[in-house]
Parts: C-alpha cells; sequence; structure tokens
C-alpha cells in the first residue's frame, strides 16, 4: 500500500521540494550561533505538552469531505467556473488543480487521489493499462481544437497557414528560419507542449498518426496555456501548440492547416464542430466508473444549460453544438 | 560586562530525572522525522534501482535523455541545476553578505528588528510568486538585454540563475547578520576603545568571527537554491540535451527540478525503468541537499568558545 502511494508524482515532487525547505528548518534550529537562546529560557512543559498534542489532534481530523478535480488547463476554465457557482449556491467544497496537465488529471484518477480528472484528450489503452483496477469513464462535456499559434513577427511577417510536411520539419529542427516556408527572416523558436498534455498529444497523434511514432525532439517546453501563450507571445519567431480558444490574435495568432489539396483550414467553430479542422478534440471529465455522490452533481451540472453556457462561454463548442455526435 | 548572548550556566543534564510528557511525545515526533525520512532515502533507493541496473554509472554521465529510446543520462539537468545554484550564489553572496554587514554593524537596533522582519516576510514569499514575476518581468529583461548574443528566448539557465539569487538574498542576508551579531557586544566595544574605526571593526574583528556562520549562510542559501522548483520551472526554458558548453548559459536548459516538476512523471508512473529514472533524479537531489545542510551544520559549529 505504501509504495503504491509512493509511485504518485506529486509525492516525488512534495519529497524534492521537501529537502530544500528542509535543510533551512533543521540547520537554523541546531545552529547555536544562529539562534542563541535567551539567558532565563524555562520552557512551560505543560503549555507544549498540550500544543503538540493539540497540533496532533488537527492533523489527524483536518481531512474533510472534499471534492478534487485535477488536470488539463484547457478544460479547467469551464470546470473551475462551474465549481466556483456551486461553492456559493450549493455550498459545495470543491478543489480544483492542473498538475500536470491532462495526463496529471488521468494519473491523479488511477492514484485515487481525486474523483474526477479534467482531460482534453482521450484515455488511452495504455492509461487503462497502467491502472487496471480504475474504470475510466470520460463524459464528453466539449468540444475544442488544437492550433499552431505563432508570435506577432511571424504572423506580420506574412505567415498565415503551413502544411503538414512543413509542422513536422519545424518540429524535427529541419527548418531553422521562417524565410524558409516563405516567413519572416527569423529564426524559429519552438516552444513544445510538454509530452504528456492533451495539446501535444493531440498534435503527435495528428502530426505522427501516434504519439509513440513522434520523433523524440529536445525543445524548450512550455507547460499550461497561460505560460504558452505568454512565452509565444514575448518572444520573436515563436511557434507553439495551443487550444484553440486561447489564441486570442493580439499577441498570439492561431495559423490554418494546408490540406494536400491546398485548401486551408481554419479552427473555425464550423470547422471544429464537423471535424473538418483536422485537430480538433473532444473535452472530457473522467470518473471512475459511473460519478456518484458529489462527483455526480458537478459532473450533472457542467452537462445542464447552465454549465454547458459555461463551455460557451470560455470560447469551446458545447455539446448541442456539434454536429457529428460523438467523436 | 556581560555578554548578552552568554549561555545559561545551568547544565541541562543536572536537572532531576523524572518522566515528562513533554519529553516523551517530542522524542516521539523527532523519530517520526527521522523514520520519515529513512523511509524516504529508503523507498528512492528501491525505486530507482532499475534505473541503476540499466544505466550504471552511466546514469550520471550520461548526456542523453531519451526515454523512448530508454536512454537515461542525467548530466545536463546535474549539470544545469549546479550552474544555476552557482550563478545564484554568485550573485547573492557579495550582495547579502554586504547588507548583513550594514545591518549588523551600523544600523540602529530598533531599524535593524524592522529590516529583519521584512527580509524575512520576503523569504516567506511563495516560490510560485517570484516564478510569475520572473515570467513577466524577469525573463523580458534578459531577452532584450541578451540581443547582441542573438538568444533563442528569455528562458535561460542565466534567467534561473538571476531569479533564484533573488529569491536565496533574504537567506543569505538574515543568517549573516544573525552570525555576525553573534559575535560579543564585548570584543566590539574592546576594538573601538582601542581606537579602531567602525570599518575597521567590522572587518577586521567581527566579519572573521563571523564567517563560519557566514559559510553556514552561503550553504544553507545554495541549499535553498539547488532544491527550488516551481521559479526555476518557470523560466529556464526544460529544454533536454543541451551539450555542457559556456553558450548554454544563454540557452534553455534543464535542471533536476524543473525535470520532476514536469509533466514527464506522468508519462513515468507505471514503466518502472522510466520511473525508476525519475526517482533517481529525486535521489541525486536529496543526496546533493543531505552533503550540503551537512557541511552547512559543520561550519556552523562554533570553533572559539568566546565567538558563541
Amino acid at each position: 500500500m505504501l509504495f503504491v502511494r509512493l509511485q504518485s508524482p506529486r509525492l516525488l515532487k512534495a519529497a524534492s521540494e521537501f529537502c530544500a525547505s528542509n535543510a533551512l528548518f533543521t540547520a537554523q534550529f541546531h545552529n547555536p550561533l544562529l539562534q542563541p537562546l535567551p539567558i532565563n529560557y524555562q520552557p512551560n512543559e505543560m503549555k507544549i505538552s498540550a500544543s503538540l498534542f493539540a497540533l496532533f489532534a488537527i492533523a489527524s481530523f483536518a481531512q474533510a469531505d472534499v471534492l478534487k478535480i485535477n488536470g488539463s488547463t484547457t478544460v479547467n476554465l469551464p470546470a473551475a467556473e462551474g465549481a466556483e457557482i456551486l461553492r456559493a449556491e450549493k455550498k459545495m467544497d470543491i478543489q480544483v488543480d492542473t498538475q500536470g496537465g491532462s495526463s496529471g488529471g488521468i494519473s491523479a484518477l488511477g492514484d485515487g487521489q481525486v474523483q474526477i480528472g479534467m482531460s482534453s484528450k482521450p484515455v488511452s489503452d495504455d492509461d487503462r493499462a497502467k491502472y487496471p483496477n480504475v474504470k475510466f469513464n470520460p463524459i464528453h462535456i466539449g468540444e475544442d481544437a488544437v492550433a499552431m499559434i505563432v508570435s506577432k513577427d511571424v504572423w506580420d511577417g506574412g505567415l498565415k497557414a503551413l502544411a503538414k510536411q512543413q509542422i513536422q520539419d519545424l518540429y524535427e529542427g529541419k527548418i531553422k528560419n521562417w524565410k524558409e516556408v516563405s516567413g519572416p527572416d527569423e529564426q524559429v523558436v519552438f516552444f513544445n507542449k510538454e509530452p504528456g498534455r492533451g495539446t501535444w498529444e493531440v498534435f503527435a497523434h495528428w502530426a505522427y498518426g501516434d504519439p509513440k511514432k513522434a520523433p523524440q525532439v529536445s525543445l524548450p517546453e512550455v507547460g499550461g496555456n497561460e505560460e504558452t501563450r505568454n512565452k509565444v507571445g514575448s518572444t520573436r519567431g515563436a511557434i507553439s501548440q495551443l487550444s484553440s480558444s486561447w489564441a486570442d490574435g493580439k499577441k498570439v495568432f492561431a495559423l490554418g492547416i494546408k490540406t494536400e489539396s491546398g485548401d486551408v483550414l481554419q479552427p473555425t467553430p464550423d470547422n471544429i464542430a464537423t471535424h473538418k479542422y483536422p485537430m480538433s478534440r473532444p473535452l472530457f471529465l473522467i470518473t471512475n466508473g459511473e460519478p456518484q455522490g458529489e462527483a455526480k452533481v458537478f459532473v450533472d451540472f457542467m452537462l445542464s444549460p447552465q454549465g454547458q453556457e459555461l463551455v460557451k462561454k470560455h470560447g469551446y463548442l458545447a455539446l448541442d453544438q456539434l454536429k457529428t455526435g460523438t467523436p | 560586562m556581560i555578554s548578552s548572548s552568554a549561555r545559561p550556566s545551568l547544565p541541562l543534564a543536572s536537572r532531576r530525572r523524572r518522566f515528562s510528557l513533554t519529553k516523551g511525545a517530542s522524542l516521539a515526533f523527532s523519530l517520526l522525522a527521522l523514520l520519515t525520512l529513512a523511509g524516504l532515502v529508503l523507498i528512492f533507493l528501491l525505486q530507482s534501482l532499475p534505473v541503476w541496473r540499466h544505466e550504471g554509472v552511466g546514469y550520471l554521465t550520461g548526456i542523453k535523455w531519451f526515454y523512448r529510446a530508454e536512454l537515461f543520462g542525467a548530466l545536463p539537468m546535474i549539470y544545469g541545476t549546479l550552474i544555476v545554484a552557482f550563478i545564484a550564489l554568485l550573485l547573492a553572496a557579495p550582495i547579502g553578505i554586504s547588507a548583513a554587514l550594514f545591518t549588523a554593524e551600523i544600523v540602529p537596533g530598533r531599524v535593524r528588528l524592522i529590516w529583519k522582519i521584512l527580509v524575512e516576510l520576503l523569504a516567506g514569499v511563495p516560490s510560485v510568486v517570484y516564478g510569475l514575476l520572473g515570467i513577466l518581468y524577469l525573463r523580458n529583461w534578459v531577452y532584450h538585454l541578451l540581443t547582441p548574443f542573438d538568444p533563442l528566448s528569455g528562458d535561460t539557465l542565466l534567467t534561473a540563475g538571476l531569479l533564484l539569487a533573488v529569491m536565496i538574498l533574504p537567506t543569505v542576508m538574515t543568517l549573516s547578520d544573525d552570525a555576525l551579531r553573534g559575535v560579543p557586544a564585548a570584543q566590539r566595544h574592546a576594538a573601538r576603545g582601542l581606537g579602531l574605526t567602525r570599518a575597521e571593526t567590522a572587518l577586521g574583528l567581527t566579519l572573521p568571527q563571523a564567517l563560519p556562520g557566514i559559510g553556514a549562510a552561503l550553504l544553507l542559501g545554495l541549499g535553498r537554491a539547488f532544491g527550488e522548483t516551481i521559479a526555476v520551472f518557470l523560466v529556464v526554458g526544460r529544454q533536454d540535451n543541451q551539450p555542457l558548453a559556456w553558450r548554454s548559459l544563454i540557452e534553455a536548459g534543464q535542471t533536476l527540478t524543473s525535470k520532476l516538476g514536469g509533466s514527464e512523471t506522468n508519462i513515468a508512473s507505471g514503466d518502472s525503468l522510466h520511473w525508476g529514472a525519475m526517482v533517481g533524479l529525486g535521489l541525486i537531489l536529496l543526496a546533493t541537499t543531505v552533503v550540503l545542510t551537512l557541511l552547512g551544520s559543520r561550519l556552523a559549529q562554533p570553533r572559539n568558545i568566546h565567538a558563541a
């Protein structure tokens, strides 16, 4: 049991951070030079033992009933706002977190750390194989697309669309300057979405057929959507993969995709709804088996008209806007 | 004159031995802490075994990390961690020690206290706040500053080092100040009485006596720099397999913590070799910080009884 729990990435991170804080802590306390005791230091034994036990008591009872949700920063936008409403209206205790993106959500659900995972990619067979005892139950709440986004100087330099081959070459570092794809004379800075993020998986699926077939590259990596937008927007010659509704058209711009027949497909709502745009993707809430209790309340809310309104509000497509049923 | 930092004269051993709830509870809690640490090291060792078997020493010296090809070389990350921490220390040490000299030797007591409270507040600011400030201002500033060298972006090892310097500065300042104040006032008065100026007293008497304490302050700062995750994560660029060259200072890189903070741990969980490689990074980090902490506590032991 202990081993199972320690397999969690979060604990590993906590442990590594623990080293640093621990170093400071112990040294400050064992260090007579740094912390001289006052002359007449007489600890009040009763007080100390009382506070020690109080601490112990608090620690053991602090675990309340909290609905924990973790995963994709894309799904997070409507989900966090839904949680806000439920907190206010139903006094529910909900924690929404975006540790590790979609795969973080799936593994947190698999490890039993959260009741709902958020994901912007389907649960893969690998995920199911990793957690054989977990019944992943993806609940489709909306639709979105991954766009290739570029910084303003690239966009203004005349680059508005790319073909799949060109994107592969950029990804693999074969194209180093934008003028090779009739863009401005500027070096290419590819910020790769971290492998494991939903966005990256959808990208790799489209560009290489299977994320496992994508060549392993060493590019600077970005994590959440906000970080991606910020870094691409403030760097000359930058390109990255990002949820299309986050491409604001001011700092970062979504490129069209050139098809073999020469058409250019933009990530517009119409093209996403009909899946004409190739990197369209479903957004999921994932539960272990059928959602129950508070998790069910949350899922039902996100599927209700009010919840679907939130999905639309953040630029994604609600379920009733989709024209082809389940993807 | 009686020194204000004299030790209580009553030795602990002469107190009556009797059962004490406080002692019992404290002992239990300290044992719990020790056991946690021991368990942590043990589990890290056990879980990282697969990668040591697979790579051997190559795990520490290899320069290629491609997890799908089962290549795990951690050297670029160790290098990144060291470089980033040393840049931070190089900047924070002179500023921190000078500031500590100023407050410990020159500023009147009450101002010093207020200053200390403020600095310690600064040390308590969550690192994600520093990280966001780093994303918003520092990386753009570095990007513009480095323009003549044609950097790819503002995410560089240098940026991370600069940000860490700001983060460890409060630690270095306040602990150095404590070390300087630990030098008995009597000696200071004697030096002034002999006609030494303030500067001569500070540089010739207090500073040399406080050096071990200042050394400890620097090592603890370094320890924090090694372990810092989220702030570094946001500005270091997280690029694997960078060559270990000078040019890498102004290019994106990877540290042990930024690797562990990323999404790769999620991909790794379930695959014992890949997971072992990630845990191994934690083990390397743990070992480095333990060594630093031991060195720091060693330095802080007073060599001269009068200096305590």
